[in-house]
């Protein structure tokens, strides 16, 4: 095992068995929400509630809408070509659509990890620091400490204390994915959204990452889009199951895995259906 | 029993394992050979003229080479070329802010923001000027520079008109360079919540650097090698540049490298010859400045 996976916050056994989803309040909610791209529509009235502080899990085969609703969550899609949407996401209870939100707060509120790792042409301390440089969040005296403890937040520091200098491309995927991870947090977002963040890893660093989201709730609220049915088992307290731009199915993620009220998600998570 | 072929392609029943030993047929080879014949051929030529040019003008002014040629001014018996390598450097640098800020301005707007229609218009219209002769914008640039505005032959209207010449070649290459940068960073930033501008400065032109680098290389290149558009606009002179802007004439290496080579005196001959040379000189010294400048810029870039 690598050393920077060595310090893995928590293991497997410790992870919480069930979190009471029903009594928490919630920290992101999609209203009816219908988008698409010119003549497609991609999401279908979709009303998603995201529990503070819990990992919810996005499920469903490809071009079921899933990273598409990821995306909306952060307003990303507002790039896209002949984008629009119907009804309405509320972050705290205020809507991220009304006029005036601003897209650079939002986007500090709701960080983005994506499905390869995309570290930025700079040095591995000052991947960390972009969004705190950006958003001046801390002046200079502080930004090696910012540096340390976020390294250390996502157990890179040992593998990268001697070169945080270097290239960030010098690094192995799984701490490339690290990296980014590290540079979403430092400026302190309230939800992390993940696309499918470990698909492109090995399964120890896998591991690295899924007990890192586990250690990362209930102080954020993350939503991973993810294929892998056991990885949303292992790391989410709630799943979304989508089918088809509907949202199927949303439950705590053992009752959605074990006694899925729908047929359709009974096939998915049963593997009937890719 | 069957032939090969067929056995081979229904993937059913025995078939001979292709021999690792077995040459390619002869035809093959020789179209390799050729191939790799024509593609060493073109290099040579490219290489040839580059190889005399420097050897005739090195192996022209070393053998008499002062080293005072440097700062001397020029006089009626001769003296150096101080004058007009300052005029060139005091030249090419006005070029490099002018041209620089405006076409990279412009090569980040095309990339960025121009879409559609209004792009296409810029991107032809800054085509458009690239492909005009320089003579002409020379022309130009006497109209409305020295005769229109009273300029005179001067510093300003030299580096104006070499900088519309220029620009547009840094703007292509600043587009060009900008569209290479991985959707993979803009979105990274995206996320990150960071102003666009400041994800262009720390983020997109740096990775896109290199071909900024060389759109303004190569537009530096043209501003000390061009003649047709300074005899216009720039006149000549004798005495050192004076740094102002209009009225007073501007010496440079080219037109002494020209008029000087057309001279009857031996001694302005060779004269021709160390400006002939200070000219390659500079470049070479450009060319190893700017690859230290994107190696230094570069050190953590992805490297495919």
């Amino acid at each position: 095992m690598s050393p920077a996976l060595a310090s893995t916050p928590t293991t497997p056994a410790q992870w919480p068995e069930a979190v009471d989803l029903t009594t928490r309040p919630v920290a992101l909610r999609t209203c009816d929400l219908t988008l698409g791209f010119g003549s497609r529509t991609v999401l279908q009235g979709v009303n998603l509630g995201f529990p503070k502080g819990t990992v919810t899990a996005l499920i469903g085969p490809t071009g079921s809408g899933k990273t598409t609703l990821l995306r909306s969550l952060n307003r990303m899609n507002d790039k896209v070509p002949k984008h629009w949407h119907q009804g309405d996401v509320l972050l705290d209870g205020q809507s991220i659509f009304a006029p005036g939100v601003q897209l650079m707060a939002l986007r500090r509120r709701v960080g983005m990890v994506f499905q390869r790792p995309n570290p930025f042409p700079m040095s591995i301390a000052d991947n960390v620091l972009a969004g705190v440089k950006a958003h001046r969040i801390a002046s200079r005296q502080h930004h090696k400490a910012i540096v340390k403890a976020r390294l250390s937040e996502v157990g890179l520091l040992d593998a990268v204390s001697d070169r945080l200098g270097s290239s960030p491309f010098t690094l192995s995927g799984g701490q490339q994915q690290l990296l980014c991870l590290a540079r979403a947090l430092a400026v302190g977002p309230d939800v992390l959204l993940l696309d499918e963040p470990t698909s492109s890893l090995d399964p120890i660093s896998t591991e690295h990452i899924e007990s890192l989201l586990r250690a990362l709730v209930p102080a954020l609220t993350i939503v991973i889009v993810t294929h892998n049915l056991a990885q949303a088992r292992r790391v989410a307290d709630q799943t979304a199951f989508f089918y088809q731009g509907r949202l199927v199915e949303a439950a705590p993620t053992a009752r959605l895995f074990e006694e899925p009220s729908e047929p359709e998600t009974a096939r998915y998570v049963s593997g009937r259906m890719g | 029993m069957a032939s090969p072929a067929a056995t081979s392609l229904s993937g059913a029943g025995a078939r001979e394992p292709l021999d690792l030993y077995g040459r390619p047929p002869w035809r093959r080879r020789a179209a390799d050979r050729a191939g790799w014949a024509a593609c060493l051929l073109a290099l040579a030529l490219m290489g040839a003229p580059l190889v005399s040019v420097l050897w005739g003008v090195v192996g022209r002014a070393l053998p008499g080479w002062r080293w005072d040629v440097l700062w001397q001014p020029a006089t009626s018996q001769g003296g150096g070329l101080g004058s007009e390598i300052l005029g060139t450097l005091v030249i090419v640098a006005g070029v490099v802010v002018v041209a620089g800020t405006v076409g990279i301005g412009s090569g980040i707007f095309l990339s960025e923001y121009a879409s559609g229609m209004a792009g296409s218009v810029l991107r032809a219209g800054s085509e458009v000027l690239a492909g005009i002769p320089s003579i002409v914008l020379g022309y130009v640039g006497y109209l409305a520079l020295v005769i229109g505005l009273h300029w005179q032959f001067s510093l300003g209207a030299a580096l104006l008109t070499l900088s519309v010449l220029t620009a547009p070649y840094i703007a292509k290459s600043t587009e060009a360079a900008l569209r290479q940068v991985p959707t993979s960073y803009r979105e990274g930033a995206d996320a990150l919540g960071m102003a666009p501008l400041h994800a262009m400065r720390r983020i997109t032109l740096k990775a896109a650097l290199p071909g900024v680098v060389t759109g303004l290389l190569i537009a530096v290149a043209i501003a000390i090698g061009e003649t047709a558009p300074l005899l216009y606009t720039a006149g000549f002179t004798d005495n050192l540049p004076s740094l102002r802007w209009a009225h007073n004439p501007v010496g440079y290496l080219t037109y002494a490298v020209w008029t000087f080579y057309n001279q009857p005196s031996n001694v302005f001959q060779d004269l021709s010859f160390d400006a002939a040379l200070v000219l390659v000189v500079m470049v070479l010294v450009l060319i190893a400045v700017s690859r230290a400048v994107v190696a230094r810029a570069g050190r953590h870039a992805e490297r495919n």
